[in-house]
């Protein structure tokens, strides 16, 4: 058992590794390493007849690191705090915008596109760091676990969008391209934001929290509005 | 050598807060995650200088860089929901999809006006 997780885990950091090495060569969306390692990891695991669970008993390790990195993001918060507080306005005004936009679209789109209203309901809070995602979830009628693959979507597809929007769209400074990041991808798009430049990645992990705290009280609101 | 000795020891001690602070949270009746409250509590403890910047750093600096890495897991478990995807995956894919852009252009768009706004005052 022990032997199988460790394995699993070995290879899960070798093929992320090569995948980076890969992806510092050619840096093109389709490679990035975020794809493609699960892509490796899932066709190996479905080739080898293995279950997500046996997987897992080493995967699980690396999860439980999101905690404490996670919670290290009041590092960068703590050492830029003068430069959040003076921008502050602007980036809970655009977080918030941001963050309502984000549910309503979920819901709307998931309604055009005649997916039925449990799935719909687990794509609202999407948007959001994953506990908190689930959580919402749950309040409003969505699957847990499914909100939680919807959470996990997002964040890869984000993280590879945003560097194209944002060299489309002429987003410049810091501020606005930090709230894209968090606001619209959590805590993947906040990594990517990080490899952009460290204030970057901070104002991405400030936007990240509001996005997360706004979705938990105002979803419910939402909900009864959209009826 | 040192250095990445150091960091260790500092992931670890950040693991060991991230899970007393999930304790807390339960115990609180708290809505949010303890890893959300630990920010916070982070945070102030280093804003009151109770925790020195350099008891941490090294660690932090490193699960942020790493970050990515710990995603990985959580995104191999999408193939438990292989039936799902075959059946609504498009569907479901054109949402994210068309909905991260639409919170993309929204926010983005939205902070970089203001903060244009707010440059040209200071001026």
């Amino acid at each position: 058992m022990i032997n199988e997780a460790v394995t699993y885990l070995t290879a899960t950091l070798i093929i992320y590794y090569a995948a980076k090495w890969v992806y510092r060569k050619y840096p093109r969306v389709y490679l990035s390493p975020l794809l493609v390692t699960p892509i490796i990891l899932v066709v190996l695991l479905l080739a080898t007849h293995s279950s997500y669970d046996s997987y897992n008993a080493g995967g699980a390790w690396l999860s439980k690191l999101l905690q404490p990195a996670t919670v290290a993001f009041a590092v960068p918060l703590y050492k830029n705090l003068q430069t959040l507080k003076k921008h502050a306005g602007e980036i809970v005004a655009s977080v918030l915008f941001g963050s309502l936009m984000a549910m309503l679209s979920s819901a709307l789109l998931a309604r055009m596109m005649h997916l039925n209203g449990e799935l719909a309901s687990s794509l609202v809070p999407r948007s959001v760091t994953t506990p908190i995602a689930m959580n919402v979830s749950q309040m409003i009628g969505g699957v847990p676990t499914i909100t939680a693959v919807f959470v996990i979507m997002t964040g890869l597809l984000g993280a590879m969008m945003g560097p194209s929007v944002v060299k489309l769209l002429r987003i410049e400074g810091d501020i606005a391209r930090g709230v894209l990041f968090g606001t619209s991808a959590h805590g993947t798009g906040t990594s990517k934001a990080f490899e952009l430049n460290p204030l970057t990645g901070t104002i991405s992990s400030i936007s990240m929290i509001l996005a997360a705290l706004f979705t938990l009280l105002a979803a419910p609101v939402m909900l009864g509005l959209l009826g | 050598m040192k250095k990445a000795l150091l960091a260790a020891i500092q992931v670890a001690g950040l693991m060991g807060f991230s899970l007393l602070m999930n304790r807390l949270a339960v115990w609180m009746h708290l809505p949010v995650p303890g890893s959300i409250l630990g920010i916070f509590v982070l945070f102030l403890l280093l804003q009151f200088r109770i925790v020195k910047l350099e008891w941490v750093e090294l660690g932090a600096n490193w699960l942020l860089a790493e970050l990515l890495l710990f995603f990985i897991p959580a995104a191999v478990g999408v193939m438990n929901y292989i039936p799902l995807l075959e059946q609504d995956g498009i569907r479901i894919l054109a949402v994210v999809i068309l909905s991260t852009l639409i919170v993309m252009v929204s926010s983005g768009l939205l902070a970089g006006a203001l903060s244009k706004r707010k440059e040209s005052r200071a001026s």
